[in-house]
């Protein structure tokens, strides 16, 4: 008797969850993304203003570190077992077209979703698309910026001023000044990591790739030139090689060195120390010079949010997304003072939140003026073999360091490259 | 069933029975070890990217005599083994044969202070060796303070010396390891024959090259074949101490499979085509060390 009265419970139950899911409400969107501070704190918040639109979907967040997110995305698709992954994935944008490309069908296109793309920044957009399809909706902006401790600076005589719209001849005069007077140089950076040399490229413009996506490595220019200031910026000590990322923080946060280039995410390290506030200032990187194209703006970094295309909760995701991330200036406005969450959302841009001064960064009103960088951003194609040419221009930087001329090293990361990619 | 299996002679009951014991665990092997070993070879015959495959025979293989990054990982890997494995062995050997004196004191703890480093995980242990050697690091702060060295060494940036902390590092961790299969072998040693060896007036030294290393024969072969075997696979240590850097000079053939799986635009076909390769090396090795080794 009791048995059969389960019985009933349960196809009662089973009934109630099958009729529920067919419908738009009640469903769950599941989320993956790292980094509580940042994408997670921004996904929660989010999640929040969805509640009052559409209260009957949940939105379920799993923390999950990048390098678990692509190595379970690989292995899910390889056993054709999509259905293990989320329905949001955040990905980092130097890896999404090489996902888009390698594993069709995965990810939803959102072109003709009712997201409105001109909304976002351009050089995200161009990101985050493929073949004028978009992909993801655009998330944080890694906007390059050059952070400077002031009070470092004055003690040499300089001011902030003097480091903007410079070029990299200028920097590395400044910076060996700086070192000849206060003992600091001027950044660090983790050692055979060539986030630096993509920064470089991207401010001109330029890839490791041409326009239709073959290696363009051996004959850059523009790369040479920024491997030469590399090689320039070690051997002068003006920048300091450390050997892994929590080296690198604590370079700036104990005050070794006297500031940092990287994407503006890197701000959330900045703040850290307590002691350091006020201290701290925000100018663009340096441009370089020979190079055609070259401006005082970068990217570096920064990811995006894509839908699974087969998820049963696929419209509602979207629908989650083109709700908060691509339409609610409420949302931006509120993850930007507590995480220093950059949008690359423009309509944003215009809210009083970004302009309001920044107590670390000496009042300076740092938010308006990395959207204003945002904007005049170069736009590239990262590509599908971007981390196989990452690792050949990092092993090549190693051999010019150790004494390599440049040509022959960059001969052998282009033939590397070259034989990764043919199948 | 009961009343069948009585019927039957006992000896073909008892191979019945035999049979029961064993299918449960072949079959679990089977499944988990065997096909998945039948689905790589397959894979390792096919190309193309991520989920897009299409039959190339040998072509994977081929591919492989023209890839530098195998090369330089091949040759890497070697390298480990030729320096490592010996030295690990060695020392594990001499270890157990002084813990294996009666008369020493705190034998116990000897014992267990260096099995210890074999209980850490792989990647604490490797962690704790890449700050160890950091330019300011406890290694190069020591040797200053020593004043052995003028300024500090970057252990890891230069390929030979960081090829050394990987060594260090896996002699570190394994050589207890190795030991315990010394201990273990040397307590059946019959210590009646090392008396007869001191009444016949044989020295230490002699008691262990003349009885200790012939009669631990089979077990150094053992233990080479499970180091070998190891060190060809070595993933933790290079990955989590210097990433494969300086330049590749320590990147290990277990580390480029990953990144052409899960990093670079994924090849699962040419990467198990690697596995295979490693596979046949392990078999080969093994071969050669039973050749040498094995006089029985």
């Amino acid at each position: 008797m009791r048995r059969s009265q389960v019985k009933v419970l349960l196809c009662v139950l089973m009934l109630s969850l099958l009729t529920s899911s067919a419908a738009f409400a009640n469903q769950t969107v599941t989320v993956w993304a790292w980094d509580p501070a940042f994408n997670l704190y921004a996904m929660e918040e989010a999640a929040k203003i969805y509640a009052e639109i559409n209260p009957d979907v949940t939105i379920n967040i799993v923390e999950t570190p990048w390098d678990d997110i692509q190595t379970r995305l690989t292995t899910a698709v390889m056993a054709g077992q999509t259905g293990t992954l989320p329905d949001i994935m955040l990905i980092q944008d130097n890896a999404l077209m090489k996902n888009v490309i390698d594993f069709p069908h995965v990810f939803a296109d959102l072109t003709d979703s009712g997201i409105d793309f001109s909304q976002f920044a351009d050089f995200k957009v161009s990101l985050t698309s493929v073949d004028g399809r978009n992909y993801a909706v655009p998330f944080d902006n890694g906007a390059a910026i050059n952070a400077l401790r002031v009070d470092v600076l004055h003690e040499a005589g300089y001011e902030l001023e003097d480091f903007k719209d410079i070029t990299w001849s200028e920097y590395i005069e400044m910076g060996k000044d700086i070192l000849a007077k206060t003992g600091k140089p001027l950044h660090s950076i983790v050692a055979e990591s060539p986030d630096l040399i993509m920064a470089g490229l991207q401010s001109a413009g330029t890839w490791m790739f041409d326009e239709n996506g073959d290696v363009f490595i051996a004959n850059n220019d523009v790369l040479k030139e920024v491997i030469e200031v590399y090689v320039e910026l070690v051997n002068t000590g003006i920048m300091v090689q450390v050997n892994d990322w929590e080296q690198y923080i604590t370079s700036f946060n104990r005050g070794t060195v006297a500031g940092t280039i990287n994407g503006c995410w890197i701000i959330g390290s900045i703040v850290l120390p307590e002691e350091q506030k006020g201290l701290w200032g925000v100018t663009n990187m340096p441009r370089l010079e020979r190079s055609p194209n070259a401006t005082n703006y970068s990217s570096q970094g920064g990811s995006s949010w894509t839908v699974r295309a087969d998820s049963p909760n696929k419209d509602a995701a979207i629908d989650f997304l083109a709700h908060t991330f691509a339409g609610s200036v409420e949302l931006y406005e509120t993850i930007l003072p507590s995480s220093g969450a950059l949008a690359t959302y423009l309509p944003a841009g215009d809210s009083a939140a970004y302009s309001i001064p920044h107590e670390f960064f000496g009042g300076q009103a740092i938010y308006a003026e990395i959207t204003d960088y945002a904007s005049r951003v170069p736009q590239v194609k990262y590509g599908v073999y971007n981390y196989e040419a990452r690792d050949a221009i990092g092993v090549a930087i190693a051999q010019v360091l150790a004494g390599r001329d440049i040509d022959s090293a960059l001969m052998e990361a282009e033939e590397t490259v070259r034989f990764l990619m043919e199948f | 069933m009961a009343k069948t299996l009585n019927n039957l002679k006992l000896k073909s009951r008892q191979s019945i029975i035999g049979w029961a014991f064993v299918i449960p665990a072949a079959l679990l092997i089977f499944i988990f070890y065997f096909y998945p070993i039948g689905r790589a070879l397959f894979l390792s015959f096919q190309t193309g990217i991520g989920a897009n495959m299409q039959f190339a025979g040998l072509a994977n293989y081929r591919r492989l005599l023209s890839d530098n990054l195998f090369k330089t990982s091949l040759t890497n890997v070697l390298t480990f083994l030729a320096l490592q494995v010996p030295i690990m062995l060695t020392l594990a050997l001499a270890l157990a044969y002084l813990l294996n004196d009666k008369t020493l004191k705190f034998r116990g703890f000897f014992r267990t202070a260096l099995f210890l480093p074999c209980a850490t995980s792989l990647v604490s242990y490797s962690l704790i060796f890449r700050s160890m050697f950091a330019l300011d690091g406890f290694v190069n702060a020591l040797l200053t303070n020593l004043n052995l060295i003028t300024s500090p060494i970057n252990w890891l940036a230069n390929p030979w010396t960081a090829k050394l902390v990987i060594v260090l590092a896996l002699t570190w961790r394994w050589t207890g390891y190795n030991m315990i299969f010394y201990l273990a072998a040397l307590q059946n040693i019959d210590a009646s024959i090392f008396e007869a060896a001191v009444i016949d007036g044989a020295g230490a030294a002699a008691r262990f090259f003349r009885i200790v290393v012939p009669m631990l024969r089979p077990i150094i072969l053992l233990t080479a074949i499970v180091s070998t075997n190891g060190t060809l696979q070595l993933f933790d240590e290079t990955f989590n101490i210097t990433n494969g850097g300086p330049a590749n000079a320590t990147i290990s053939i277990s580390q480029y499979i990953y990144r052409l799986s899960f990093q670079y635009s994924p090849r699962f076909s040419y990467a198990a085509a690697i596995s295979f390769v490693v596979f046949i090396l392990v078999a080969f090795l093994a071969m050669i060390q039973m050749r040498v080794g094995d006089q029985r």
